[in-house]
């Protein structure tokens, strides 16, 4: 047995375990949208490592159509998106909610629903996109009866968390709750504005809606969320308080204010408006505020535990993700400059960038997440604390290669796109050793997300046995 | 095809100015529950307690006033 000063990845503290056997909280949907997330993860992954191999060796896999380059892209934007970080967040909201609320989850029946319904949508991604019934839409590549039944899924997810806020004990939100609520009503208006109003424009109007939508995914959908769960996991894996409540509450405005006007940074140099260009550089430029108002409060709140870093896997996640979100805030309005953009846009600095956000930060909050969850609501310890470490090393070691690789060659690139002198296919011979590193650093990745499925899908199915029980870690 | 181009910019002018409302609303919602006051800091350390039926006298400091 371990002492409550070493505890470890997904461990109960001794001293509190036994309340879990007495939790008021089902946790089924949480369970439900944890188990499928994660084995889409996994399936994605092989999809993403596909992906890459075809950079490297572009004959690999034939012609098969529903293997090419243009089916597997999307399938693996699509899933890594909504089938594993958007349903993995939504899982450990209806853990986080309700706690937070001090009440029941307010219909543990809607949310057994909406996980089907939600993993239907993914099936239906996943068949489409192979097909090849494609709307043509950077992240809006579903068919439009999927997307009329995403927003189906959203509205019964927004109804039972809402109820459950509404329901709550105490008449103060923690800053998760407001994150969480932010998070329901900005992807209600995002995902509208990118698959259906969208629809109805044409040309530059109908691409700037587009990049709007693009950008504010990832700013307004998968920020808000990832943050309410870093919010809840920093505080809770390192059992300190938040430096300043206050603080965290600026953060929140300033990102709900400034985040919805940066979409056209995607379009700079492009057929749109200076004014509409120099508005996005100047919103993008604020973002530092709401950025730095939320690192700092992280930061400080880790002030004197950082030797908790040394054994505390879900820590060592949520702060290496904290670290990314740092970078890649620093990065999007960096690259927002007109001189900057000049160089980096439409190179591999985008996917290097893109992947730091979703998949440094926000991936690695929500790993964190499930980390911690999963041996709570299986009331199981965690199946392997080594493999825990693993998962985490080779996401780290992995990440870093991917990313770093692709800012250097992104500039790269950039650079003799801007030379004329040089044929473009020349440009894209002298890529092969960028993308050979990016698809080894994917191989690395890919085993951190095998060693994380594994033990978490092993902690689920109880691998373990009556001794490896929680009730038993308190004896 | 129809180019709905200034009426959808017209929407947007429309969303723009509801989501305003509705963040000056709970702004100032915000100012009266106490957010930014004396209690400001009290949601932080309740959330650290766990919520079960036997937790309840100890959070019971923090709790709504009914």
């Amino acid at each position: 047995m371990q002492s409550e000063s070493t505890i470890s990845a997904g461990e109960i503290p001794v001293s509190e375990a036994a309340r879990y056997n007495e939790s008021l909280h089902e946790d089924t949907t949480a369970k439900l949208f944890l188990v499928s997330s994660i084995t889409y993860f996994f399936i994605v992954g092989i999809v993403a490592l596909m992906i890459a191999a075809k950079f490297v060796w572009p004959e690999l896999l034939g012609t098969v159509q529903y293997l090419t380059y243009g089916r597997l892209r999307p399938l693996h934007v699509n899933g890594m998106l909504f089938g594993w970080l958007l349903a993995a967040d939504m899982g450990l909201m209806y853990y986080v909610v309700p706690r937070l609320c001090g009440v029941k989850l307010w219909s543990e029946k809607l949310g057994v629903a909406t996980a089907a319904l939600w993993n239907f949508i993914i099936l239906g991604a996943v068949v489409s996109t192979i097909m090849g019934w494609n709307q043509g839409w950077e992240y809006a590549e579903l068919p439009m009866f999927l997307d009329v039944l995403v927003v189906i899924a959203w509205v019964m997810f927004g109804a039972n968390i809402f109820m459950t806020v509404a329901n709550r004990k105490y008449t103060q939100m923690y800053v998760t709750i407001w994150y969480c609520l932010g998070t329901i009503l900005w992807t209600a208006f995002v995902y509208l504005t990118g698959n259906f109003a969208a629809l109805f424009a044409t040309g530059v109007n109908q691409a700037n809606l587009n990049w709007m939508y693009v950008h504010n995914a990832v700013g307004l959908i998968f920020t808000p969320v990832g943050l309410a769960i870093a919010y809840y996991f920093i505080p809770k894996v390192s059992n300190s308080p938040l430096h300043s409540h206050k603080l965290s509450m600026i953060g929140f405005w300033s990102l709900a204010f400034v985040y919805v006007w940066t979409g056209a940074h995607h379009m700079i140099h492009g057929p749109i408006s200076q004014w509409l260009q120099t508005i996005a550089i100047v919103f993008s430029v604020m973002l530092l505020v709401p950025v730095w108002a939320v690192v700092y409060n992280f930061f400080a709140t880790m002030r004197g535990q950082w030797d908790q870093m040394r054994d505390n896997v879900p820590l060592k996640f949520l702060m290496s993700g904290v670290v990314f979100y740092l970078l890649t805030c620093f990065q999007g309005p960096m690259h927002s400059l007109r001189s900057v953009n000049a160089i980096v846009s439409k190179t591999d600095w985008i996917p290097g960038h893109a992947h730091m956000a979703v998949l440094g930060a926000f991936s690695f909050f929500a790993i964190a997440g499930c980390y911690y969850v999963v041996p709570r609501i299986f009331r199981r310890k965690l199946y392997s604390d080594s493999l825990a470490n693993w998962s985490f090393w080779l996401f780290l070691i992995g990440g870093v290669g991917f990313f770093v690789t692709l800012w250097l060659g992104g500039f790269w690139q950039g650079w003799q796109w801007n030379n004329p002198a040089i044929p473009f296919i020349d440009t894209v011979i002298a890529l092969q050793p960028v993308w050979i590193v990016r698809f080894f650093s994917g191989v690395l990745m890919f085993g951190g997300i095998a060693t994380f499925a594994y033990n978490i899908l092993a902690t689920m199915v109880g691998s373990g046995t009556e001794s490896t029980k929680m009730a038993a870690a308190t004896a | 095809m129809r180019d709905y181009s200034y009426p959808s910019v017209y929407f947007a002018y429309f969303y723009f100015f509801l989501l305003l409302v509705g963040a000056l609303f709970f702004f100032f919602r915000s100012v009266k529950h106490g957010y930014w006051g004396e209690h400001a800091e009290d949601a932080k350390y309740r959330m650290l307690e766990d919520d079960e039926p036997h937790s309840e006298e100890r959070s019971e400091p923090a709790r709504r006033e009914l």
